[in-house]
């Protein structure tokens, strides 16, 4: 237990004083704070992102119609009442509204021949272009409001009746899928990159130890398990403590700022405890079961460049662990994403989608979470007497079959 | 820093014995029935050609492989390397090329049981004696080989070993450097230590190793003291050198004209007889002198390690 916990201590101080480890930390947090810091820095430019008063448009913002109203089918004053935040420039004639449009002086031009009647003239076309629906809403106004006042009907009234809103208010009786999306999309993305980063960290730290003998004096020093168990170990808590550190400075940086993004991001970090704790636990364990995995892999090569190569099979299975997990966010409660909840494969990112987005019973939670724990102790003591057989067999990557096969023989 | 007695005397008499070890690997047997002794206080000479199954044997005896079949016993019980002390030197040299010299040093030493304070100290104390004090704050890449040599040497010494299994140890350093190695290895072995020597240098084999064990193919095929052996080997044997002959002719004056003798090899211009049948020495001399053959030297013959080596293991 002592050489245990040396190995974990002197494989942890490596991990975590690599320049690696601070640089890509220090990169991620720094990405995170100005990111989260968005709103203040457009604050400070005059133009929030948040907070804006719709209605209170600066002269200066205005933009600029030209207008030519024909044969006077409709009241100039009417239409700067219902777009009071268009800045209308009337004009006497079709070439000097074409002008005018065609300068750039305003946004777009229209000839109003008829109450229900234009014609838009533009210099350049967008997608983004709304000025006639701008238009086509107070022209429709116009002739609405126009008619009824004809027909003796009091137009306050229409409004009334039709503008009436149908009141209703939401009770999300399970779990609101929509508002936990978001931060269950993230916590499975961050467990997948850092499976794979501190996986193939682990896989090439065992490796470069063939490669480089010193594996010849540590397995004469204390025993292979205290060396495997170590390094997996210390591998897994430097990836949580890496993972640790950026949420917490996302944390830190988004209270600072919370009023700036009007609270806006407050579903995303207000995780329910249980999502927490459960992502905590699941994503340990099966963490951890993949870094066995790699660390047995590791051990099976003699060449830090064979890893890929022997490490794409369990890399696949992750993948498509972590694509059925994925695609399963949308239907929660799905009988794809109930199964992959209990293989101990898929279970950790899974099982955590269901209790993070669907429905799931306590007694399934329990039984995904002894099969993952039994998986990863199995997992650790078979990446243990794979770490020992294949330490000091050098030369070409011993294929996990062959290794199997002689644990059995021994 | 003064230097400190690391190497303290041992007290205890320990007998190691290695009873017929059998391993395989998959359907390859490699080692049939391996065998020897070795006490504190000696060394052995723990000969073979590559591929033999030295490291195999090694491996055995410091815990990583099972052996099918066989025993070691230390003072007649079973042996546990786990238990003692060991200093073990591999042929296949390693240490972590990145990480500091005594930072290392320091962590292999806990590693085997002592703790931080002991572990720097004894670091410190064999770097001052290997004379590579000044790199102990160096990453271990940046040292010369022979210095990276030295590294591993002091590794090997930092606990303090009861049992030292060197492979190869005097590979990559220079003379100099190799009278340090010389002097500490005497001292071990005048101190107690039981020293198992693997070396294809047979004059250092010759030099430290009060016996041998001469492996081949997965047996053991000689052992026991050097002196004896030796003796044993020159038994009946002389070294002949003629001043009007060469060897060719030697030869066939020999093969033709003297009973009872056997040539069994030519060395340094001269020709090794075997006396067969009961013959003398005395009647030999006549028959040589009777053939006019112009004796230059007539002597016991005392093979050398390496003659035995390539007699016992060699391609013929």
């Amino acid at each position: 237990m002592r050489n245990f916990f040396l190995v974990l201590k002197f494989e942890l101080l490596n991990l975590i004083k690599k320049k690696a480890f601070l640089i890509s930390t220090a990169i991620i947090c720094l990405i995170i704070i100005v990111g989260l810091t968005i709103p203040i820095i457009a604050d400070s430019f005059g133009s929030p992102i948040f907070n804006k008063d719709e209605n209170q448009v600066a002269e200066a913002d205005k933009v600029s119609y030209g207008v030519l109203i024909e044969e006077d089918s409709i009241e100039l004053s009417d239409l700067e009442t219902l777009l009071p935040h268009i800045n209308i420039i009337t004009t006497d004639s079709k070439k000097e509204l074409s002008d005018l449009t065609r300068n750039e002086d305003v946004v777009a031009g229209f000839i109003i021949k008829a109450p229900t009647k234009y014609d838009y003239l533009v210099k350049n076309t967008s997608s983004y272009d709304n000025n006639t629906y701008e238009m086509d809403s107070a022209l429709l106004t116009l002739y609405r409001n126009k008619t009824l006042t004809e027909k003796g009907i009091d137009v306050s009234i229409v409004n009334e009746v039709y503008n009436v809103s149908v009141e209703h208010d939401v009770e999300v009786l399970g779990k609101d899928s929509m508002q936990n999306y978001l931060y269950t999309y993230i916590l499975i993305f961050a467990l997948y990159f850092i499976v794979i980063m501190y996986g193939q960290l682990i896989a090439t730290s065992i490796a470069s130890e063939k490669s480089n003998r010193s594996m010849e004096i540590l397995v004469t020093s204390t025993s292979t398990e205290s060396l495997i168990f170590g390094k997996v170990i210390a591998g897994a808590l430097a990836g949580i403590i890496q993972f640790g550190i950026i949420l917490l400075v996302a944390n830190i940086s988004y209270r600072i700022n919370a009023s700036a993004w009007d609270n806006s991001l407050d579903f995303i970090f207000d995780i329910p405890l249980n999502v927490l704790l459960t992502f905590s636990v699941f994503g340990i364990l099966g963490y951890l079961f993949y870094l066995f995995a790699f660390g047995a892999i590791g051990a099976l090569v003699s060449r830090t460049e064979d890893i890929s190569a022997s490490a794409t099979p369990i890399t696949i299975i992750f993948i498509i662990a972590f694509f059925i997990s994925m695609f399963s966010m949308n239907a929660p409660d799905s009988l794809l994403l109930k199964v992959a909840s209990f293989i101990p494969l898929s279970s950790f990112m899974a099982m955590f989608i269901r209790v993070s987005m669907g429905n799931v019973s306590t007694i399934h939670v329990i039984i995904s979470l002894a099969l993952l724990a039994l998986s990863t102790g199995l997992i650790g003591i078979l990446g243990a007497k794979i770490y020992k057989l294949g330490t000091l067999m050098y030369g070409n990557p011993v294929k996990l079959k062959t290794a199997i096969k002689l644990l059995r023989e021994k | 820093m003064v230097l400190r007695k690391i190497i303290e005397s041992r007290g205890d008499f320990m007998i190691l014995e290695l009873k017929n070890i059998h391993k395989s690997f998959s359907d390859v047997q490699v080692l049939h029935g391996v065998s020897f002794s070795i006490t504190s206080g000696k060394a052995l000479g723990f000969l073979g050609r590559n591929g033999a199954g030295k490291t195999t044997t090694i491996r055995i005896l410091m815990g990583l492989f099972d052996a099918n079949q066989g025993e070691i016993l230390l003072n007649g019980q079973r042996f546990n390397p786990r238990e003692h002390s060991i200093g073990y030197l591999p042929e296949e040299r390693g240490l972590y090329p990145k990480q500091k010299v005594l930072e290392q040093l320091t962590y292999f030493g806990q590693l085997r049981g002592l703790n931080n304070k002991q572990a720097k100290e004894n670091g410190l104390y064999w770097l001052e004696r290997l004379g590579i004090l000044d790199y102990k704050d160096k990453r271990l890449e940046t040292l010369s080989k022979g210095n990276q040599q030295k590294v591993q040497i002091a590794e090997t010494l930092l606990c303090n070993p009861d049992i030292v299994i060197l492979d190869e140890p005097f590979s990559g350093l220079d003379p100099v450097n190799s009278q340090i190695l010389k002097d500490i290895i005497n001292e071990l072995i005048k101190k107690g230590c039981l020293v198992i020597f693997s070396s294809h240098q047979m004059s250092y084999v010759e030099e430290f190793c009060q016996e041998i064990a001469l492996i081949d193919k997965g047996n053991i095929v000689l052992t026991g003291d050097l002196k004896s052996i030796k003796k044993e080997y020159g038994m009946n044997r002389i070294t002949l050198n003629s001043t009007n002959q060469s060897v060719h002719e030697l030869k066939n004056i020999l093969s033709t004209g003297v009973k009872d003798v056997k040539i069994i090899d030519t060395k340094n211009k001269g020709v090794i007889i075997e006396l067969l049948n009961g013959k003398s020495k005395n009647r030999l001399l006549h028959d040589l002198l009777d053939l006019n053959i112009d004796i230059e030297n007539f002597s016991i013959y005392e093979p050398s390690l390496t003659d035995i080596f390539v007699q016992k293991v060699g391609d013929n």
